[in-house]
């Protein structure tokens, strides 16, 4: 595929992407925070599902033989500091790197700095990455999956790990409905969840939300 | 079926739609879902505005050259798009910042809420590239390919999320 298609194909499942933050609220600094501290579970919930069906779908391309795997390295200090920085960055930030466009595009302004700060982020890592890289180097085992590890076919883990999910999914679900991750008035918006027991109403019912603005 | 003019979807419906994005990823681009290189792509091009010698960072001039950088570039474009038709079209346009920010650190002012942003941008974007992936890439496509080194990753950010987060209120 030519550049411009790549624009227009990026453009096409950034957008869909985009709905799908916006409406199931992960793109709240409320949800991701109340995520880490365990007050709410929509990120949770849509993550575990976005990963279940991410499996089942690359199972199958890639047990047709359709698609190559581009699993990323084991390269440890990297993914272990790396990974912790990311996790602090995303609470102070109240977002990840995807949905700070998302909340940009719903009209958080503060998010336009985080997007600013990122830059610079990357920036400063992309000046100093080889000294960065080397602090960091504790061994890099190349592209590993769990897959090769257990030495069976890549597509026969992925399901049995994407059934696994689906019932963790499921079990998570009758602990905790997701409409009540939304909060006392319904919308998730407002943001910090509620623990209370107030009876959400019913995600997608716009009569049951209380006006944009109230709190 | 959900409406573009729901105000909410379920977490469930929203997974399976970015989990099925993993097809044309795989299939047309050729990679798998990812967020955080499209940052470098900016960070590149924002540097060589400065700094003549940018482009010659190999790190650089990869991100400003391949076009699997074009299409992450373009997606997080459409992200920020596809929010704001979402928003628009439920009636669920957001103010300046989220009142969850009052609540969880005190921060009524939108100066400082800003400050704390571009902080935490950085410091988010830092270790994004340090760990190479971020929530999508680690996270929602490192995941679903069983990577291992994507398994410690998330694990990582977790953590990270959850002792900066049991430094804010618990509201």
């Amino acid at each position: 595929m030519d550049i411009l298609g790549l624009v227009v194909l990026g453009l096409v499942m950034g957008a869909v992407f985009g709905v799908a933050l916006e409406k199931s609220r992960v793109l709240e600094p409320g949800t991701l925070v109340g995520q880490f501290q365990f007050r709410t579970f929509t990120m949770l919930k849509m993550f575990l599902t976005a990963t279940a069906t991410g499996l089942v779908v690359i199972a199958a391309m890639n047990g047709l033989g359709w698609a190559e795997l581009h699993p990323k390295a084991l390269a440890v200090g990297p993914v272990l500091i790396g990974g912790l920085i990311l996790g602090a960055g995303i609470a102070i930030a109240g977002a990840c790197p995807g949905t700070a466009l998302a909340q940009a595009g719903t009209g958080y302004r503060d998010s336009l700095f985080v997007i600013a700060g990122g830059i610079l982020g990357a920036m400063v890592y992309g000046y100093f990455k080889t000294e960065i890289d080397g602090a960091l180097d504790l061994g890099d085992y190349g592209n590993l999956t769990f897959a090769d590890l257990a030495g069976v076919p890549f597509w026969a883990l992925a399901l049995a790990v994407a059934a696994v999910l689906v019932v963790g999914i499921v079990l998570l679900e009758r602990w905790r409905s997701w409409t009540r991750d939304l909060g006392a008035d319904g919308t998730g918006v407002w943001g910090s969840g509620s623990d209370s027991d107030a009876a959400a109403p019913r995600g997608g019912s716009p009569a049951g939300a209380t006006p944009h603005g109230a709190e | 079926m959900p409406s573009l003019t729901d105000r909410v979807w379920s977490p469930y419906v929203a997974g399976v739609i970015v989990g099925l994005l993993q097809i044309p990823a795989f299939l047309l681009a050729d990679t798998a879902l990812g967020a955080s290189s499209s940052f470098v792509t900016a960070a590149a091009y924002v540097a060589s505005i400065f700094d003549a010698g940018a482009s010659q960072i190999d790190y650089f001039a990869r991100h400003m050259t391949d076009a699997k950088y074009f299409w992450q570039s373009a997606l997080v474009i459409g992200i920020a798009l596809g929010a704001y038709v979402s928003a628009r079209a439920s009636g669920t346009l957001r103010p300046s910042f989220s009142a969850a920010w009052t609540r969880l650190v005190g921060i009524r002012s939108f100066w400082g809420r800003s400050l704390m942003a571009f902080v935490g941008g950085f410091v988010m974007l830092f270790g994004a590239r340090i760990a190479n992936g971020c929530t999508s890439g680690h996270g929602i496509s490192g995941m679903a390919q069983l990577a291992v080194g994507s398994t410690i990753a998330v694990a990582a950010m977790f953590a990270g999320g959850i002792l900066v987060a049991s430094l804010f209120r618990r509201v």
